[in-house]
């Protein structure tokens, strides 16, 4: 199912006068197995961009949708159970939480999704197994390091098989090793399991390694490439 | 229900997070607890105590009458023509527990005065056995039980009329036969009451000496009083009236509920102080996971998940808390059974004297097991108060933050 965003404008509004656009007549066709990168400086409307394709923020004007189904008419819980239905997120400084082991951080979205007890154990398995952490599921996030937290953030994102995956400057906080390790699991993760990825950067080493790359500008797409990789 | 038990152990993980946050809210709770059940028990065991004490002296637990013996609307009023016999008393058992008793409103008239007295016939062998009135004899002697015509006054009384050991007094009032009786009785002792109303107003003889003297047959009486302390149930008679002591002192009854109720607020305010030092703390614990509370519902929990693993953690807390607080409450007040509290390290050594009777000052704590499931649901009241705004707030916020 095809993610779209038509010609969206996103106002951020502090007074009569005072207008900032975060996303300003921006338009992307998301398909099946896409593997994309959104590329720009802090402060040029990626994140923004994002929270649009998520639905946690709603356009001022255009059109947000997602197999033809427009996101913006829902409600706030609505659009929370399409993001647990469809998508799956990681985060720059991962966001796992410090009380839940890897196992029980990945096992999070699958309960709200109210998987089986088995398949869930399933999922957790298949997921590390993925991420290369297999031994490592009942270490708490505190007792892994930065580049395996990240993992253990993958893994949560891609256990529920969700059609879509938004990273937001995932490997921000990772050196150029670890980050390099990163983008390759995304790049096996779209290859083997068809998973869509979108994410965000400003590393421009990683730029080369990714099929399409938009490039974000004062909340505009300014200019896209395909590479071949 | 897997759902639920992945909440539950979310929440309970929760409170391992800022260990020490946690434990000094639980211990807050806790002692508040403990406390307030300790408190509750001290106040309703004291009660008690004095109670037992002050009614085994004279007033008893509860009086046996002719069912028209006391004026329902008031029973500060009695007909002393209305009696009974023990042939009336259907169970047995009642006579054991209880001692008769006649009364005989009369004027009593001493060296220089005449006053209106309750002279009071008892049976003095029984009377030993059962109430404390021979304790409050300090001058003089009690009642032989093979004497005749004897009488016991009260301290203040024996002052007014100008009388003392080994005096006589006049009585006159009207026997039951509507004659003239008139008597004269040997002084062989004094009570001492503490010096209230009641010192004034009675006096005590021999139960035969008050029958001869109001011209009743033996075997019939005013009262039988019981002094079965330990017992607050009253028993069902049908030919008889059965009046407890709350009802015959219902000033006292009325005191013993307002120190009850008294303390209830004194918990009341506790409980609200300790709530609004938890909201704060509540409201930064929730704070502190703000942004987490974002990302939880980026990645697709709802407000409601979010809310209930809050609550969820609350009330665990507060479980924990309110099971250590009733322990520390029990433990408490077993310490204090078997070590009664002295009251007099409160009044300075002075005796405590109360409705005209000197009480005893040692007060023994009996746990009182209401206590312990009323005080933890009042405490998880105002949990659930204390967290509410804490949460629309951290609510509110974390669905703005993105």
């Amino acid at each position: 199912m095809q993610f779209e965003l038509s010609n969206v404008d996103k106002v951020y509004t502090s007074s009569e006068e005072i207008k900032v656009f975060g996303a300003k007549g921006v338009s992307i066709k998301i398909a099946e197995a896409d593997f994309l990168a959104l590329v720009g400086p802090s402060g040029s409307g990626k994140t923004t961009i994002l929270n649009l394709i998520a639905g946690l923020i709603i356009p001022t004007s255009g059109q947000l949708k997602h197999g033809g189904k427009e996101i913006t008419s829902m409600s706030l819980e609505e659009r929370t159970q399409h993001r647990l239905d469809y998508m799956g997120f990681v985060f720059q400084d991962y966001q796992l939480l410090p009380i839940l082991t890897a196992e029980e951080n990945i096992e999070f979205p699958l309960q709200l999704k109210g998987f089986s007890k088995k398949e869930i154990k399933e999922r957790i398995n298949w997921s590390l197994k993925q991420v290369g952490l297999e031994n490592l599921g009942k270490r708490f996030p505190n007792q892994l390091s930065g580049g395996q937290q990240q993992r253990v953030s993958i893994a949560r994102a891609i256990a529920g098989r969700p059609q879509l995956i938004l990273a937001d400057e995932p490997t921000a906080n990772l050196d150029s090793k670890t980050a390099q390790e990163i983008i390759e699991l995304f790049l096996k993760l779209n290859k083997e399991f068809k998973l869509t990825f979108v994410f965000s950067t400003h590393d421009q080493r990683l730029i080369d390694q990714v099929r399409t790359v938009l490039y974000v500008q004062d909340g505009q797409i300014s200019e896209s490439r395909v590479h071949n990789v | 229900m897997n759902g639920f038990l992945y909440l539950v152990k979310f929440s309970y993980r929760n409170l391992f997070r800022v260990p020490k946050r946690t434990l000094i809210m639980i211990l807050s709770l806790s002692l508040g607890c403990g406390f307030i059940i300790w408190d509750l028990n001290f106040a309703n065991s004291g009660s008690r105590e004095i109670m037992k004490d002050f009614l085994s002296q004279y007033a008893g637990q509860y009086q046996i009458t002719h069912l028209d013996y006391y004026n329902p609307k008031n029973k500060k009023e009695f007909n002393f023509y209305k009696t009974f016999s023990d042939d009336e008393l259907v169970d047995k058992e009642l006579i054991k527990l209880s001692t008769p008793r006649v009364n005989a409103p009369v004027f009593l008239s001493g060296s220089r005065k005449t006053l209106g007295v309750l002279l009071t016939g008892l049976m003095v062998e029984k009377e030993k056995r059962l109430s404390t009135l021979y304790k409050a004899i300090t001058v003089g002697k009690f009642l032989d039980p093979n004497g005749n015509k004897e009488i016991i006054l009260g301290k203040k009384l024996s002052q007014r009329l100008n009388v003392n050991i080994g005096d006589e007094v006049a009585a006159i009032g009207q026997a039951i036969d509507g004659s003239i009786a008139n008597d004269l009785f040997k002084i062989v002792g004094l009570l001492d009451f503490g010096g209230g109303d009641l010192e004034e107003s009675l006096a005590f003889t021999q139960l035969k000496s008050a029958q001869e003297f109001l011209s009743l047959p033996p075997m019939i009486y005013h009262q039988r009083v019981s002094f079965d302390m330990d017992s607050e149930a009253l028993p069902i008679l049908t030919k008889l009236g059965v009046s407890s002591w709350d009802e015959l002192l219902p000033e006292i009854g009325i005191s013993i509920k307002f120190i009850d109720r008294f303390t209830w607020i004194v918990s009341f305010i506790i409980v609200m102080v300790v709530s609004l030092g938890l909201s704060n703390t509540l409201m930064i614990t929730f704070f502190e996971r703000e942004h987490e509370f974002t990302s939880l519902n980026i990645i697709g929990a709802k407000t409601n998940w979010i809310t209930a693993s809050l609550m969820i953690e609350v009330f665990l807390m507060g479980t924990i808390a309110l099971i250590l607080g009733t322990s520390i409450g029990y433990a408490a007040t077993s310490f204090f059974n078997s070590h009664p509290i002295n009251l007099e390290i409160f009044t300075g050594g002075k005796p405590i004297i109360m409705g005209g009777i000197t009480i005893a000052p040692h007060i023994r704590l009996y746990a009182v097991p209401k206590y312990f499931w009323q005080v933890p649901l009042m405490i998880y009241f105002f949990l659930t108060l204390t967290m509410i705004y804490p949460l629309i707030r951290v609510i509110s916020r974390s669905k703005n933050a993105i």
